[in-house]
């Protein structure tokens, strides 16, 4: 956690969800996707590029996610990534043990 | 899984597009992330600069990115790949030495083990061959458990066993073909009709014996040819079928082609052979071969035999007292166990060979190593990582394997041709051997090995050492000592393998050394052999006795001839018969098992001709008549000349002259004298002991087919002379096997000799090797020690201290391995036993020469470096520091 600028870094594996979720209404590409999680997440988490291009590289492979060129509004060619039917299914299952898990996590903490 | 593989696959063939496209995507967002904080203000150079920053190092992401999509060892081996030759390329000494040194013994590993693999491991060509199976008889009691069949005993078995497919009986076989231009003695076996069955060997022209063509009262004249005799004499007609030959004057049919295969199927004729109801029960002549029936255990067929052998002893008391039958297994028709055991030992040497070869070159890498050993430390700080590094020598290493297989090979293939044009005797198989998908496998997994283990210790060796200290100028001038102690052993082991090599080829050229001096008794100088094969019509009417005293006749006369006989087997390569004999004044109910004896026929000049001394009484004369009777005539009086040990044996402390003995004792038997004793012989060839041998005259009943010459001058230049004479007197009797006699010995040992040179070569590059590993190290660590050197001669020491110093320092590892090396061999060369003629494995002075030989060559190898160490000018060494 770098409280220097109230950004928070993210716990391992999150990485992958955030980057399904972010993608997963329209196709995107890798800055967009950064910019994304730093926006909805009210600049509170910034996605570093050392780890986001590795990571989509990761879940293309896995077929999670596919890539395609693709020209930008303006007018520049980029590499989008979109959801795959296997993708969508991950995004549900993770989302779901997401929750359960903060949802348990929260609970221990507010009793405690 | 699949779309895991495409990608996996796409990323390696298309790899520079998808490296561009990495660069694109990357590009991409940098941009992105300048033009959003010049967007909030910023100048274009603060912007890019920031943007940096965030991005983080950009090689670094790649190289994740790279890793995340997880085919990174295949596109780092090729970058290692590249990086390998890059630096072979940078070292071309190192490169050429290191690549010849593992060709050398890749291609003597190679070209044994393709010798190996025909004569051993690939199958022998017949169906199911585990299924065949040898026969022989066997007299238990008698101490006899290998002997031939009768031919009355093997047609009860094949009558009667409940075991086998197939039994079938075969006896070499010799005629003279006549007929087709120049008489010609050709050479096959007869063999009943399912001999090929047996076998699982079917014609490709023709057709196979019939079962009913062996039957009793048949006289089938029918032939079977072999595929090369075929190819040779009828030039490979496909009409050959139905056509005759002229054999020994009577006509053959030919009714088959057999395929190409074995040698020794390849270049005979096979006659048939019937059934005689009255065939002999007493003369043990034919070689048995079976073919067990499915699921019938050699076990289970030895019982069935016993049954049938208790059967036959008892209707034939007499002739098959004691009779039993023994069966082997067909795996020894490729290579007798003596052919296996030198194999062996072959493949045992040229692994050594290669071991040598990798330590040799795992020190020139591990030199190289220590002086690029800065270069290596600053990589290493420059983040290379030290996995990446160990794999880079690896790949070094396995580079020059594979370098050394390639060279290797094409060596062994050449070396193989050449061997398989000279047609060096003594090699099983060696037309068959070749660089089949065996040999080129084995070859490749050498090569991966050699790679392996020759990059080991230079890979760990950048893995272990400090950075630190390698980058600091001193130590890298010394280099480490763990290093040093580590080339160190290598030069030990080198030394120790080269002892053991070194012991071996020592063991085989001595014991090949006293092969050749052995006494044969007979005399080898100036003698020609050769045969005469004499047709069913000398055997009428005195007609081949005739023949062959005018043949003696004419050829005493040639001038320049000294001495001519003739003999009923060739000496050291024909065969040997045999028979009990005894004293006819042993008490009858003694229970001594009777001496067994070679029999030969000879004519009375034999003795003379092949200079077999006469130690006592006389030899034959034209008196001495054969021991067998003519028809219708009475037994002859027998007389019998004997070898030396033989009189020694049977009449000890006698006189043997005037004496009298049994012939074939126990079987047909006969009375003969015994007029004279002559010197033991090793008929059997030089590695036998000399034979017991009974000498019987020759005559009309009794001619022989082997004729020596002895002359004064090179006996070769007999050849045409002995030709035009029998041509003269019988054009259509063939000369055949015309050889020096001393070529027929020399022929013998061609397998003893093989070995020998072999390992003397292999030897003699293990001591090449072992001098430059020895010398490499030494120099090496001389040029490291200049400076301190240089500081000794300075503060005194004299350059003979300095030299002593150094071979003292180069001559450690080597003695070790002196040491070493002899314990090994005292342990090794017990396999070598059966190898050796007349030389025990732990033969002391082969030992001290090895030893004596790698001590002189070590110390040369050590002269050098320490001569160089000696006349280091101390203010130059001193200012390198």
């Amino acid at each position: 956690m770098n409280m220097a600028d109230g950004r928070i870094e993210l716990p391992q594996g999150t990485l992958d969800l955030l980057i399904l979720k972010t993608i997963a209404l329209a196709p995107q590409h890798g800055w967009a996707i950064s910019e994304r999680v730093q926006q909805m997440s009210s600049d509170a988490l910034q996605v570093k590029q050392g780890s986001l291009y590795p990571a989509l590289h990761r879940l293309e492979r896995r077929g999670w996610i596919k890539a395609r060129w693709r020209v930008t509004e303006n007018n520049r060619r980029a590499k989008y990534y979109e959801l795959t039917r296997r993708g969508r299914e991950q995004l549900e299952a993770q989302t779901d043990s997401w929750r359960r898990l903060t949802a348990a996590v929260g609970q221990i903490l507010d009793t405690a | 899984m699949i779309s895991d593989l495409l990608f996996r696959l796409r990323a390696i063939f298309r790899r520079r597009s998808v490296e561009e496209e990495l660069d694109n995507e990357l590009r991409f967002h940098f941009e992105h992330e300048i033009e959003k904080l010049m967007r909030s203000g910023l100048t274009r150079e603060e912007a890019s600069r920031r943007a940096r920053l965030a991005l983080g190092g950009l090689e670094q992401v790649k190289e994740e990115c790279r890793d995340a999509r997880g085919v990174s060892w295949l596109e780092t081996a090729i970058q290692d790949l590249r990086h390998g030759m890059r630096g072979l390329r940078r070292n071309p000494g190192l490169a050429i030495l290191a690549t010849i040194t593992l060709s050398l013994g890749m291609a003597a590993s190679t070209v044994v083990f393709s010798i190996f693999q025909a004569a051993l491991l690939r199958p022998l060509p017949f169906r199911e061959a585990e299924r065949l199976v040898e026969l022989w008889e066997t007299r238990q009691e008698r101490g006899i458990n290998q002997a031939s069949f009768t031919e009355a005993n093997f047609w009860d078995v094949r009558a009667q066993n409940h075991s086998f497919e197939e039994v079938a009986a075969l006896h070499s076989y010799e005629a003279n073909m006549t007929g087709a231009g120049p008489a010609e003695k050709v050479s096959g076996s007869i063999v009943t009709a399912g001999f090929f069955r047996t076998l699982g060997v079917s014609p490709v022209l023709g057709r196979d014996f019939l079962y009913e063509e062996d039957r009793g009262g048949l006289d089938n004249r029918v032939v079977i040819l072999g595929n090369r005799f075929w190819r040779e004499r009828f030039g490979g007609d496909p009409e050959v079928i139905g056509k005759t030959l002229r054999l020994d004057d009577q006509v053959y049919t030919v009714v088959g082609v057999l395929p190409a295969g074995e040698p020794w199927i390849n270049e005979k004729i096979y006659p048939l052979f019937g059934y005689r109801a009255d065939a002999d029960r007493g003369s043990w002549e034919y070689a048995v071969i079976g073919r067990l029936a499915a699921g019938v255990s050699a076990d289970s067929a030895r019982a069935d035999l016993q049954r049938i052998a208790g059967a036959v002893a008892q209707s034939y008391p007499k002739d098959a007292k004691g009779l039993g039958f023994n069966l082997g297994s067909s795996s020894e028709w490729g290579a007798s166990s003596d052919t296996r055991r030198a194999l062996w030992v072959l493949l045992g040497a040229v692994t050594f060979l290669l071991l040598i070869g990798c330590m040799n070159v795992a020190n020139l890498l591990l030199a190289r190593g220590t002086a690029r050993q800065r270069e290596i430390a600053v990589r290493i700080v420059l983040g290379a990582s030290r996995a990446r590094l160990a794999r880079f020598v690896m790949m070094e290493a396995l580079l020059l394997s594979g370098f050394g297989v390639a060279l290797g090979l094409g060596l062994a293939y050449a070396a193989l041709r050449v061997m398989q044009s000279l047609e060096i005797p003594g090699i099983p198989r060696l037309a068959d051997a070749s660089l089949n998908l065996w040999v080129v496998g084995f070859a490749t997994i050498t090569a991966l090995l050699t790679g392996l283990l020759s990059g080991l210790a230079p890979a760990l060796q950048g893995w272990v050492s400090g950075v630190a200290a390698a980058l600091r100028d001193s130590d890298r001038q010394k280099g480490s000592r763990g290093q040093g102690r580590l080339r160190a052993a290598l030069v030990t082991c080198e030394v120790a393998l080269s002892f053991l090599l070194l012991v071996g080829a020592g063991l085989l050229i001595r014991s090949f050394a006293q092969l050749m001096r052995v006494n044969h008794g007979f005399q080898t100088e100036n003698r020609l052999v050769f045969s005469m094969n004499m047709p069913g019509s000398y055997w009428k009417n005195g007609v081949g006795k005739q023949f062959m005293d005018r043949f003696f006749e004419r050829l005493s006369a040639v001038p320049g001839v000294i001495a001519v006989g003739a003999v009923s087997h060739r000496p050291v390569e024909g065969g040997n018969p045999g028979m009990g004999i005894d004293s006819s004044s042993q008490p009858l109910g003694s229970e001594r098992r009777p001496p067994w004896a070679g029999w030969r026929i000879v004519s009375p000049g034999y003795f003379r001709a092949i200079g077999l001394p006469l130690l006592q009484g006389r030899v034959f004369d034209e008196n001495d008549k054969p021991v067998w009777a003519e028809r219708g005539q009475p037994d002859p009086v027998r007389r019998v000349v004997i070898s030396n040990r033989l009189a020694k044996l049977i009449f000890p402390n006698e006189d043997p002259i005037g004496k009298h003995v049994i012939l074939w004792k126990g079987q047909s038997g006969g009375d003969a004298e015994v007029i004279g004793v002559v010197g033991d012989s090793r008929e059997r060839g030089l590695t036998s002991d000399p034979t017991l041998t009974v000498y019987l005259p020759y005559g009309r009943n009794a001619l022989t087919t082997e004729f020596v010459a002895h002359i004064r001058g090179n006996a070769n230049d007999l050849a045409p002379v002995v030709r035009s004479i029998v041509s003269d007197l019988d054009p259509n009797l063939p000369v055949a096997d015309v050889r020096s006699f001393q070529e027929v010995v020399s022929r013998s040992v061609a397998p003893q000799r093989f070995n020998a040179i072999l390992l003397g070569v292999f030897s003699g590059l293990a001591l090449l090797l072992a001098t430059t590993g020895i010398y490499g190290v030494l120099s090496y660590s001389m040029s490291r020690r200049t400076s301190e050197i240089g500081l000794r001669m300075a503060l005194g020491a004299s350059a003979s201290n300095i030299l002593r110093m150094t071979v003292s320092q180069g001559m450690r590892p080597a003695l070790l391995g002196i040491g070493l090396g002899a314990a090994g061999a005292w342990w090794l060369s017990r396999y070598l036993t059966t190898l050796l003629f007349d030389i025990k494995p732990f033969d002391i002075l082969t030992y001290a020469m090895v030893a004596a030989l790698l001590l002189a060559t070590a110390l040369a190898a050590c002269c050098l470096p320490g001569r160089r160490a000696m006349r280091t000018d101390p203010a130059v060494a001193l200012r390198i520091e």
